[in-house]
């Protein structure tokens, strides 16, 4: 693995940091759920009404609490992911109520969406876990969404995911689920097999529902990403500095409530701040600033002692263009290589997470595989990838393409790509197929070919039989 | 000319709400026509803002500012219009009662629309977020808007557009409003669903609408 670099120094680190504690001691954050509320009394915060004044050292103590990496069990073993240190983790984008088609079509997301992503992720030696609420599913009752897409990951993959963090009661069921799929809430707890998003509501707000749902998961011991979302110039300064000052201090007050309730709980630091678009005021994700926060987040991770999550795909454009390309590329790129572990929204993305797309996916699918490939770096470790013999068996004016060194060495040494076209232009020009087009074959060729692993039938009829007793309790 | 109409222009060009206030409050105690500090001064300045923005000149905070400072004037001008000092008389282009929907509380996008609706002329009341239907209706009872203009983000909390447009049919006050909507997830189809009476996907496309239907 590559060594991950910073992008800053130790002393804008210091002064960053001094800044964010400032803000959480003498401006305080909001916490509308009253139990989180008696969390930070009890700890013996200053506490008026519902804003809660942090004290720095109790903040470093507390964040100090969190555990530098943490494994995420999948029902199938070989797809455990270890969370923090030198990893990576990939998975579909997060929340986006739209599809975006391959002839510019757009429609509103549905479960058989959810499925076909979940399908993608789950096919994709690339993506490493089939992420949560890949779309919107809005033809599902959003009374038990949250239900279908939880049964939608167990089902169609055998890889880690993400759980609803929509209140307490709803994040309880996510949980349940998986403590069906891994035989108890005592296994899970041992081995934590579920993660959720919490966001905070910037500038220095928590929600109720996201705090019930942060309640649930810790109290569980299942993981967490405490992320801040700061639109720079609208929901937080116009300056790189004041605004990732803004975010680092609610990803402190939201880790440090995590690790009041359950000391040692797994949380992971995130970050999707980015800047407004002054024209429309529109958020914007596929540019350098995003790069930079992404970037900036992960050395934040590193300084704190947690894992990070950041980046992705990330493009404002509407359709898979080049705008789409080099967008994705340069923050997903900046995310691992600075050292984000748990990328979000690596793969699908377009329109500031307005939308998923399919050849969109498929775009990010193959720039992450670059981008992991990348990340390997030079093997030095043997004499055979030093290659002085077969140097010198070739001598000056050879060639190596008939050397059995080559033909041993080739695939595992270079990336094969799974889109991009290599050819000729006589080659290229038999279909004249634009990334796109040649997107749009390959998703369809992966979902038809895709058979989702095996479920064991008693553990299927225990999980539907939760399903349905909940959906019926909650569409009544 | 008296010269306080300009520096009233430059105020709002400048965004400058503390200065509107200010110099609206000299108009009242001067006695200087505040029809004439209207029409000369805070839509002279918001008409410049306004065409800066649609020449791609002026940005958002801007817009935003400008329309602030120009709302804080004229709140400063209210009763000596309404008591009918002046010459002629002062008419706004119409009223609108904004907000962003119960269980919502994404307001970026309202407040873009609210200081490009003041901007062009329309007398906005911003109910702000998290607002139900009655919240809605009674506002525009109170001020006697034609137009309520209702925003959601989130796909979950759309149908609360859908819940406004029935509580207006519930309680025969259909023919009254003409309710628009809007927000990211959000679609003309949604709107034509739900019986709304326009809906736009973004603030520019929002004041059309307005001077479309109050036109
Ligand atoms: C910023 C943001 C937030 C901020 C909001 C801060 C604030 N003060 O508003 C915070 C962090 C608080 C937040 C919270 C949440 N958010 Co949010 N948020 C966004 C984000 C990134 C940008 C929204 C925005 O301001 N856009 C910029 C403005 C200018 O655009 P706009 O609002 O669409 O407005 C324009 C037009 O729509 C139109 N318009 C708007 N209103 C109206 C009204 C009328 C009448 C008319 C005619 C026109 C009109 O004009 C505007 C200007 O052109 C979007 C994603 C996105 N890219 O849009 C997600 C997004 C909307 N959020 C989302 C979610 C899920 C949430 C949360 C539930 C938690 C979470 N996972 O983040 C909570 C919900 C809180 C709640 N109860 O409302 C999802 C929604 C998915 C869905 N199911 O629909 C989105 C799409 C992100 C995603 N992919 O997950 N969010």
């Amino acid at each position: 693995m590559l060594p991950k670099f910073d992008i800053l120094t130790d002393e804008q680190i210091n002064k960053i940091h001094k800044n964010s504690l400032k803000i959480l001691q003498e401006i305080g954050v909001e916490f509308s759920y009253d139990p989180a509320i008696e969390v930070f009394k009890k700890h013996g915060q200053r506490v008026e009404g519902h804003r809660v004044f942090l004290d720095p050292d109790f903040v470093e103590n507390m964040v100090e609490k969190a555990p530098a990496q943490f494994t995420l069990h999948a029902r199938n073993p070989e797809h455990n992911l270890v969370c923090g240190g030198e990893n990576v983790i990939y998975m579909p984008g997060y929340g986006a109520p739209f599809v975006y088609d391959a002839d510019g079509g757009k429609r509103d997301a549905t479960m058989a969406d959810y499925d076909n992503f979940v399908k993608l992720a789950g096919a994709s030696k690339n993506i490493h876990m089939t992420g949560g609420t890949v779309v919107e599913p809005t033809d599902v009752s959003d009374d038990i969404r949250h239900l279908k897409m939880a049964y939608s990951h167990i089902i169609n993959s055998d890889k880690c995911f993400m759980g609803s963090s929509s209140g307490y009661e709803f994040a309880r069921d996510a949980i349940e689920l998986t403590a069906l799929l891994h035989g108890g809430l005592d296994v899970i707890k041992e081995k934590p097999a579920l993660i959720c998003l919490i966001n905070s509501v910037t500038p220095l707000k928590y929600d109720d529902r996201m705090l019930g749902g942060l309640m649930a998961y810790a109290e569980a011991g299942q993981p967490m990403v405490i992320a801040s979302l700061v639109m720079a110039g609208s929901t937080g300064p116009a300056t790189m500095a004041g605004a990732l000052s803004l975010q680092n201090a609610e990803v402190l007050a939201g880790i440090t409530l995590t690790q009041c309730i359950n000391p040692g709980t797994p949380v992971v630091y995130g970050s999707t701040s980015a800047v407004t678009d002054m024209s429309t005021g529109s958020l914007s994700i596929g540019n350098p600033e995003n790069a930079l926060f992404t970037s900036a987040s992960a050395q934040f991770s590193r300084f704190y002692g947690v894992p990070c999550r950041g980046g992705g795909g990330l493009t404002d454009a509407k359709t898979v263009d080049a705008q789409a390309g080099y967008e994705s590329m340069m923050v997903l790129f900046a995310a691992s290589t600075t050292g984000v572990n748990f990328v979000l929204h690596t793969a699908g993305i377009l329109q500031y997470y307005m939308a998923m797309s399919y050849e969109k996916f498929m775009v990010d699918d193959e720039i992450a595989g670059m981008v992991l490939r990348y990340l390997k770096g030079f093997d030095t470790e043997s004499d055979e990838k030093m290659a002085y013999d077969v140097i010198e068996t070739v001598g000056p004016g050879g060639h190596f393409l008939t050397q059995k060194h080559t033909r041993k060495n080739f695939k595992t040494e270079f990336y094969r790509p799974a889109l991009s076209d290599r050819q000729s232009f006589d080659g290229w020009s038999k279909d004249s197929l634009d990334t796109n087009q040649r997107a749009k074959l390959k998703w369809q060729e992966v979902l038809a070919n895709y058979t989702p692993p095996e479920l064991d039938p008693a553990v299927k009829e225990k999980i539907e039989a939760f399903i349905e007793k909940r959906s019926k309790e909650l569409m009544k | 000319m008296n010269p306080i109409f300009e520096e009233i222009k430059d105020a709002i060009v400048d965004g400058d709400e503390d200065l509107a206030i200010e110099l609206a409050e000299r108009v009242v105690a001067e006695k200087i026509d505040p029809v004439q500090a209207v029409q000369l001064g805070f839509i002279k300045g918001i008409e410049e803002v306004g065409a800066a923005w649609t020449s791609g000149e002026a940005f958002l905070p801007d817009v935003m500012m400008a329309a602030d400072a120009m709302k804080a004037g004229m709140d400063v001008l209210e009763e000596v219009l309404a008591a009918g000092e002046g010459e002629g008389a002062y008419e706004d282009k119409g009223k609108i009662v904004l907000g962003t929907v119960e269980g919502d509380i994404h307001d970026i996008g309202k407040n873009i629309v609210g200081a490009l609706l003041t901007s062009a002329g329309f007398k906005v009341y911003d109910i702000g977020i998290d607002q139900k239907a009655e919240e809605f209706v009674a506002k525009a009872d109170e001020v006697g808007a034609k137009i309520i203009a209702a925003s959601a983000l989130l796909t979950t909390t759309m149908k609360s557009q859908k819940v406004l447009v029935e509580y207006l049919d519930d309680n025969n006050l259909r023919d009254k409003y003409k309710i628009i909507i809007g927000g990211g997830p959000t679609s003309a189809k949604w709107g034509e669903d739900i019986g709304a009476d326009g809906w736009a996907e973004t603030a520019d496309e929002a004041v059309e609408l307005c001077k479309q239907l109050l036109g």
